[in-house]
């Protein structure tokens, strides 16, 4: 069922319109990456799923309460704020509440019972493994305490759509893991995710649809598999781990039919026209120039975002 | 001293390129300078409204109001009840009371009486009231006792032109003495003159002997008549007899005999006469002599005192002439009822008559500083509440709250009134110990209290709703609360500053607030002469509360764009940025 839609959208700050006839749809239980190049438009784009922001021309509609069908997110924003749950790039608490309090603040005022709200801050806490930080003050946790509280209290009120605008920035690997972890477990009890984020990889992991937002428009939006099997035949990446001979396995390299090849050091990502033809033609100098690690992979979220944007650079 | 410059300059240009810190810098003491400039460079009088209380107007009092308004003081007149015009003072309407009396003549030695009834609570005022009217009465105190001065030195004027006038009838009176003086004199020596010596003269004494000749005469005749009668009685036939007629008929021949006897006797009877007619004779002589010469003397005197009569007379008439030029005088004199010193020197005075009970300077100035504390306080409060809201950065998941924008606003003034009611009932709990009276008269000034603070954490609210950083918000509130304080009436009089702005002034709502604790705390007024005042009071906070909604509405929409421009500027910027590194 199509939770949120939205049709032809337009959305311009004064004269520069930053995005343009955007269409798209958000069905229950999706966890859907919005993937973009800086400044493309994606938190524009959340905060017009969200109802922050209304569409400078289109629509935008919900359909929270089945009975109805899908109605104006603007006209019935008031409605629905307890179904949205939204959690900002940067932290959105107050830094002098302790983590309990803060939840418990936001839990009440989308007007749940006590009793209800102390189970589902319980129950967050445990999950966000805060509870042992229950009476700290949110301003003394650490980055990632901070960022699982913020998306603790954006869950609080038990929404249907949770929608989170680079939950992993200026996080450390580890604490990316957990975070993400952490989303599983929320869309698993049927919360609706729409996340923004650079970390493709991640996202990779936990979404199951994908829309690319670039230059003000939504290229696509589908699941990834969907999103891949265009590029499956052609763009492989052949990933090289050289030692001393990259400039002469490079010119080796250049000299086949490639679209791309990237230099990062010891290693180099080879984007093959024919991937069997250039698989071939590299194994038949592992011996001679000393390739010791060489592995095929399909296109990653990644690699498909680059081919897309570069293709429509 | 370098690094000191880097840091000012930097400080400089973060308060420059925030718009509205640039803003407030340069334009707040701009327009606070300009608005106190309009405010106070007034060259005009006083706009004091006075009432004056007079049993009736008659001339002198319209002509005292006036040249009051000439000086554009507002005349109010109260002519039936002086308690009326204390009350309106009480209830703010007027400055002050002045009772004066219907006839400001001053026609006795009494001098008349200007009572003037102030606020003593309004201190910069009673001065200010002192100052100006007491130099007007003073004016009129001179006006008067120029006047007074000016009858008596008319009517000195006049009698000197009496005097001089009468002088002349004196010198007449004088000269008429004068010439009596000298008739007298002369009347005197005249007298003196008169001869009454008495001249011996030898009268003839024939007369008396042809005299006894004629008599004896005469009486012989008689005797002869007699005779003849008696013989004729004695032959007539008398019935009842002629006896008694010829009785008395003999008799009567006998005393004519005796008569004749005397007449011709020398001894006795004639002689006797005769020589004293002789000396009489001349005696009388003499006598006729002197008293014909007294006679010429008397009529010469008389004739000389006929002429001192007539001096004596015309002095007379001059004198009376004199004395009623004196009586008139002396009555003109008299019409000067004002004599004594003191009342022609100061015909009026003034007195003072406070209209509340005497108290402490704290007891009069409580009432301002009471809302001098709450309004600061509730201004900062009101801004610093919100700008920690709208800085905090729970502010944007505020938008994602199912309450209505209202909700917001009303627990901001719901924190900023909680807050306040603790100050007020520190304050005033502090305060009982100082100053003496009622406790329970601090229950209404609380109310009043928090009614006003509504009406200051509301403004103060709506500055933190404008401004955007913290600073620029304060910065604003304590220059809007400086700006309501000076035009306040509190630390400069409002009655000094220019008649439009002073109308503005009255609806400061730091006057407003100031006046009706003012009236509960010092006049103890019942809520039903300051209603207004508090309805006013609650149509600010009820305006207030509608800009904050419109203006949070407006600001809520510009939030998002600039929320969303500035993000998108930054995503480019960063994107550049990347893409120049790659």
């Amino acid at each position: 069922m199509k939770l949120i839609e939205l049709k032809g959208v337009v959305k311009r700050f004064g004269k520069v319109i930053v995005l343009d006839d955007v269409n798209l749809s958000i069905e229950e239980g999706d966890v859907i990456g919005v993937i973009g190049t800086s400044g493309s438009g994606k938190t524009t784009l959340l905060n017009l799923i969200s109802g922050f922001l209304h569409p400078s021309s289109g629509k935008v509609l919900h359909s929270f309460h089945v009975t109805q069908g899908q109605v104006s997110m603007q006209k019935n924003l008031h409605k629905i704020k307890d179904k949205i749950g939204f959690a900002p790039q940067h932290n959105s608490f107050y830094p002098k509440l302790t983590v309990v309090e803060n939840m418990l603040h936001f839990g009440q005022l989308y007007g749940l019972k006590k009793e209800t709200i102390v189970n589902n801050v319980d129950s967050l806490l445990h999950a966000t493994k805060l509870h042992h930080h229950r009476n700290k003050l949110a301003q003394h946790l650490s980055g990632g305490m901070q960022k699982r509280l913020d998306i603790s209290c954006s869950l609080v009120h038990k929404p249907k759509i949770l929608i989170l605008d680079e939950p992993t920035d200026d996080l450390d690997p580890i604490l990316q893991r957990e975070i993400m972890s952490f989303l599983k477990e929320v869309n698993k009890q049927g919360v609706t995710l729409v996340i923004a984020s650079h970390n493709l990889d991640l996202l990779e992991k936990i979404c199951n649809k994908i829309a690319i937002v670039h230059n003000g428009k939504v290229k696509d939006c589908g699941l990834i598999s969907d999103f891949r099997r265009p590029f499956l035949k052609e763009h492989f990446t052949i990933n090289l781990n050289v030692s001393d001979n990259k400039e002469k396995i490079l010119s080796y390299i250049n000299n086949l039919h490639v679209s791309k090849i990237i230099d990062k050091g010891h290693h180099i990502v080879v984007y093959p026209h024919n991937a069997a033809q250039t698989i071939s033609s590299l194994l038949n100098i592992i011996d001679e120039e000393d390739l010791y690690d060489i592995d095929i992979r399909r296109p990653s979220l990644g690699d498909i975002f680059e081919r897309i944007t570069m293709e429509e650079s | 001293m370098r690094s000191l410059w880097l840091l000012t300059k930097k400080n400089l240009k973060l308060l420059i390129r925030s718009k509205s810190s640039g803003l407030v810098i340069f334009l707040a003491p701009l327009l606070i300078i300009l608005i106190l400039g309009l405010s106070y460079s007034s060259s005009s009088n006083y706009g004091l409204n006075i009432g004056i209380h007079a049993d009736s107007f008659t001339e002198d009092v319209d002509s005292l109001i006036s040249s009051l308004q000439e000086q554009e003081f507002r005349i109010i007149k109260y002519e039936s009840d002086v308690e009326e015009c204390i009350e309106d003072i009480k209830q703010g309407f007027i400055h002050t009371c002045v009772s004066v009396p219907q006839d400001l003549k001053v026609e006795d030695n009494q001098q008349k009486e200007i009572t003037f009834y102030i606020d003593p609570s309004e201190i910069n005022l009673v001065w200010m009231i002192q100052e100006t009217l007491g130099s007007k009465f003073n004016l009129k105190s001179q006006e008067i006792s120029k006047q007074l001065t000016g009858e008596i030195i008319n009517q000195l004027d006049d009698t000197k032109n009496k005097v001089s006038e009468k002088s002349s009838e004196l010198n007449q009176v004088k000269e008429k003495s004068s010439a009596a003086s000298s008739s007298v004199t002369s009347l005197k020596e005249n007298i003196e003159n008169i001869d009454l010596e008495v001249p011996i003269i030898v009268y003839d004494a024939g007369i008396v002997n042809s005299f006894k000749n004629k008599l004896s005469s005469e009486v012989e005749d008689s005797i002869n008549a007699v005779s003849n009668a008696r013989n004729d009685v004695e032959n007539a036939e008398i019935e009842g007899g002629n006896g008694a007629i010829l009785n008395s008929l003999n008799d009567a021949e006998k005393n004519l005999n005796k008569l004749l006897a005397m007449v011709e006797g020398n001894n006795s009877g004639y002689g006797e006469i005769s020589s004293l007619v002789s000396s009489l004779q001349h005696d009388l002589i003499q006598a006729q002599t002197k008293l014909m010469s007294a006679s010429e003397t008397m009529s010469s005197t008389s004739s000389s005192l006929d002429s001192t009569t007539a001096s004596i007379q015309d002095s007379l008439t001059a004198m009376t002439v004199v004395q009623q030029g004196l009586e008139e005088i002396k009555s003109n004199l008299e019409s000067q009822k004002v004599t004594e010193v003191d009342t022609i020197a100061a015909p009026l005075v003034t007195k003072i008559e406070r209209i509340s009970p005497e108290s402490s300077f704290l007891n009069y100035s409580f009432p301002g500083l009471l809302v001098l504390v709450v309004m600061f306080s509730s201004l900062l409060l009101g801004t610093t509440l919100v700008m920690m809201e709208k800085n905090s950065p729970a502010f944007f998941r505020n938008y994602f709250l199912p309450l209505q924008k209202g909700t917001f606003i009303i627990s901001t003034y719901l924190t900023n009134s909680i807050i306040t009611i603790i100050q007020i009932v520190i304050i005033l709990g502090v305060s009982l110990l100082f100053l003496k009276g009622n406790p329970l008269v601090m229950l209404p000034v609380a109310g009043m209290l928090l009614i006003s603070s509504t009406v200051f954490t509301l403004m103060g609210m709506t500055i933190g709703y404008v401004f955007r950083s913290e600073e620029t918000g304060t910065l604003a509130s304590i220059s809007l609360g400086s700006f309501l304080l000076f035009v306040s009436g509190l630390i400069l009089p409002l009655e000094s500053i220019s008649a439009n702005i002073r109308k503005i002034t009255n609806f400061n709502p730091f006057v407003i607030s100031e006046k009706v604790i003012r009236e509960i705390f010092i006049f103890k007024a019942p809520v039903q002469t300051i209603w207004t005042d508090i309805l006013t009071l609650l149509g600010y906070a009820l305006i207030l509360f509608v800009a904050i909604i419109v203006i949070d509405i407006l600001i809520h929409k510009h939030f998002k764009e600039r929320f969303n421009k500035h993000r998108h500027k930054e995503n480019r910027h960063k994107e550049k940025i990347e893409k120049n590194n790659a």
